[in-house]
């Protein structure tokens, strides 16, 4: 890293180039620090939270992300056209993209993140093992560099045999879960390494893939860092991520209760060691493994704010998204280290999402009808939803993310699980039924989990509903619905106040208005 | 007026009677006094024997009409009168007796209010002209009666849930 004198810019005008809940949390940081958020929106997101929040709006174009969010292009000429002196690329879409984070760099502005260096390094998983292991930070046992297309089968059969069974076939490029396999048999290894360069070249345009140990029932464990440009890696309280369905976090809690001390201290200074060694800047987040026994593994650093950071806000006092402004001004983590690393109490996320949990969690667009969200007491609700708004089918179905504070983790689960009570979303499905489930069941009061105990526990259980209700709520539901047909009959009939001219009501609104030669929209 | 409501696959025959000024709702034979007031156009308050409170939002799929009866923020399924799809008949009760409470499926301004007290209508007579979504509306009578109330007048702006009219 070079000496040269960090010089303080102000950064007065941050383009958002992302959508939903994130680009909202980040116009929040924004509005604090008086500089002026300017948004971007696709099609579909016109009316979205964010663009009303914002101070200036632009259209970038058709909903599907590649036309739109994922557009250097277009969020470069929008961020030069609105005088925007920094961009800010939340999570998702661009904001692991190094193409994207020079191209910023390029046109003279701030990228609210690390360099492209940076993003390059450890957004390559090979790399990424390669620096974490240089800087003597144990990684899950595994090929140090991607497979090559030529590669005979029998030698990719010499190097899993020596990393050991069971493996996974991972997608360097990858994320999210995609372009991976599990191999428990060596005699499926080349048909697994097969499957998985293409479906990773589907997915990520680049089919290089790697090997690497399948660890049984580890649990994840992440640890938040900022950087400063002037040298200064903190690392945070670490981060439970262990509750995934399909390889897709679910429940996030801080702090672990796998964690002791002494391992807490292990596991953020190697974090920080890896981050160091890159010369990582702005926030991140490394990803271990921790077996059974107690020993962790780097796995993978995201370069970028996670989803899940609300949870390390609440435990710290800490406002990340400032954090990442007043570190990309240049200032300094004028941080005390230990208190990132002394949890104040304990705090828990649920992803709320428009998914239909009995339906095998298909997702549920339509329009939220209405949407009553929890409060009160150590309440925090992240959304970009509103009530009227349809969730659209381009992106993930995300309505917002709640999260609990408490004093101490049962309080935390119980207030949860208050939450979960007055959290109202209708005309749509959502999570909020299975995680009132999850919350009741005794391993995860217990904190017995692990990174399948999900997917197996809801494998055990498929065919039943999330909600069952007793025999009383029965009786009141049956005594609501004749109510309201005796009370509003046509209320029934016509759906909801603002039903928008694809829908039924509009439909038969039409027809009646024609059919009697009245006017009609 | 009498429901066969089915709920998780178990059909249950309900009543409703008016009472003072809440109602008697039988389920089964139970009866339980109950308090409804409207919070919103998909909301009522409930107040069971003068002890219990139930908050209930009634919900249809706009496409397949499915009601959803959300008990607190609990969702619970529910068919009324054997049918999933509620409102692909006549607006109405379909089988009910009793009053027919009119009310405005939208908020709106009341154009032109087509009959007065007294008025004996017809089964699909309209009865009163809501302006809403830059539409004319036309509410009609779902069964044959003598208009007992009228709570608008022209030029009125009225709320989602607003009695309109009472016809017996």
């Amino acid at each position: 890293m070079s000496a040269h004198r960090v010089q303080l810019c102000r950064l007065k005008k941050i383009l958002i180039a992302n959508r939903g809940e994130i680009a909202v949390r980040i116009i929040r940081a924004c509005r604090e620090l008086g500089v002026s958020p300017i948004a971007v929106y696709s099609e579909c997101d016109r009316t979205a939270l964010h663009v009303r929040y914002a101070d200036e709006a632009y259209a970038i174009g058709p909903s599907a992300p590649r036309d739109s969010y994922l557009r250097i292009d277009k969020l470069i000429e929008v961020a030069k056209q609105s005088g925007a002196d920094g961009v800010h690329p939340g999570y998702g879409f661009l904001a692991e993209n190094r193409d994207f984070a020079a191209a910023v760099r390029d046109a003279g502005l701030t990228f609210i993140g690390p360099t492209p260096d940076a993003i390059e390094t450890m957004g390559s998983k090979t790399a990424a093992r390669t620096a974490a292991m240089r800087a003597g930070v144990p990684v899950v046992p595994g090929t140090d560099a991607p497979l090559a297309v030529d590669v005979a089968d029998a030698d990719i059969a010499t190097a899993a045999a020596a990393i050991g069974y069971p493996l996974l076939v991972k997608a360097v490029a990858g994320g999210g879960g995609k372009g991976m396999r599990t191999v428990t048999d060596p005699a499926d290894l080349s048909g697994a390494v097969r499957a998985a360069r293409s479906e990773a070249g589907a997915a990520f345009g680049d089919a290089a893939v790697y090997i690497e140990r399948r660890l049984t029932r580890p649990r994840h464990i992440e640890v938040q860092l900022l950087g400063d440009a002037h040298g200064t890696v903190l690392p945070f309280v670490e981060r439970e991520c262990s509750i995934q369905r399909r390889h897709q976090k679910v429940v996030e809690e801080t702090p672990s209760l796998a964690v002791s001390p002494a391992l807490r201290a292990a596991m953020t200074s190697a974090a920080a060691a890896v981050a160091k060694a890159v010369g990582y800047t702005n926030a991140g987040t490394i990803e271990f493994l921790l077996d059974e026994d107690g020993r962790f593994y780097f796995l993978e650093m995201n370069t970028r704010l996670q989803v899940e950071h609300p949870i390390t806000e609440m435990v710290t006092g800490l406002d990340l998204v400032r954090w990442q402004i007043r570190i990309a001004r240049g200032e300094r983590l004028d941080l005390d280290p230990d208190r990132l690393l002394r949890p104040n109490g304990h705090a828990i996320e649920c992803r709320i999402y428009a998914e239909d949990p009995d339906n095998n969690f298909l997702p549920s667009p339509g329009r939220i009808q209405q949407l009553r969200v929890p409060a009160g007491p150590g309440i925090r609700d992240d959304s970009g939803a509103t009530a009227g708004l349809d969730v659209p089918i381009f992106y993930d179905p995300m309505i917002s993310k709640l999260v609990a504070w408490a004093e101490d983790r049962p309080l935390a689960l119980s207030r949860m699980q208050r939450a979960l009570g007055e959290y109202l979303v209708t005309g749509i499905k959502t999570t909020v039924p299975f995680f009132t489930w999850l919350l009741a069941q005794p391993e995860f009061r217990d904190g017995r989990f692990h990174t399948t105990y999900l997917d197996e526990v809801l494998k055990a259980r498929t065919g039943r509903p999330f909600v069952e209700a007793t025999p009383d709520l029965e009786d009141v539901a049956a005594m609501a619905a004749a109510l309201e047909a005796v009370m509003s009959p046509s209320a029934l009939a016509a759906e909801s106040p603002g039903a928008g001219a694809g829908t039924v009501s509009a439909r038969r609104w039409r027809t009646q208005a024609r059919a009697e030669g009245l006017r009609s929209l | 007026m009498q429901y066969e409501v089915e709920i998780a696959g178990r059909r249950r025959q309900v009543v409703v009677t008016r009472a003072g000024d809440g109602f008697a709702v039988s389920v089964d034979g139970r009866t339980r006094q109950v308090d409804a007031a409207r919070i919103d156009a998909h909301t009522l308050s409930l107040v069971v024997d003068s002890v219990w409170s139930a908050d209930v939002s009634i919900v249809a799929d706009p496409v397949s009409g499915q009601l959803t009866v959300h008990v607190g923020s609990f969702p619970i399924a529910v068919t009324l009168n054997g049918r999933r799809r509620w409102g692909r008949r006549d607006e109405g009760a379909g089988s009910g007796t009793g009053p027919q409470r009119l009310v405005a499926p939208m908020p709106g301004k009341v154009v032109r209010v087509l009959v007065k007290v007294g008025d004996l209508v017809t089964a699909r007579q309209p009865v009163v002209v809501v302006e809403a979504m830059k539409m004319e509306n036309e509410l009609r009578a779902s069964r044959e009666g003598m208009v007992a109330d009228i709570h608008v007048r022209e030029g009125m702006s009225v709320d989602a849930g607003a009695l309109l009219l009472v016809i017996q």
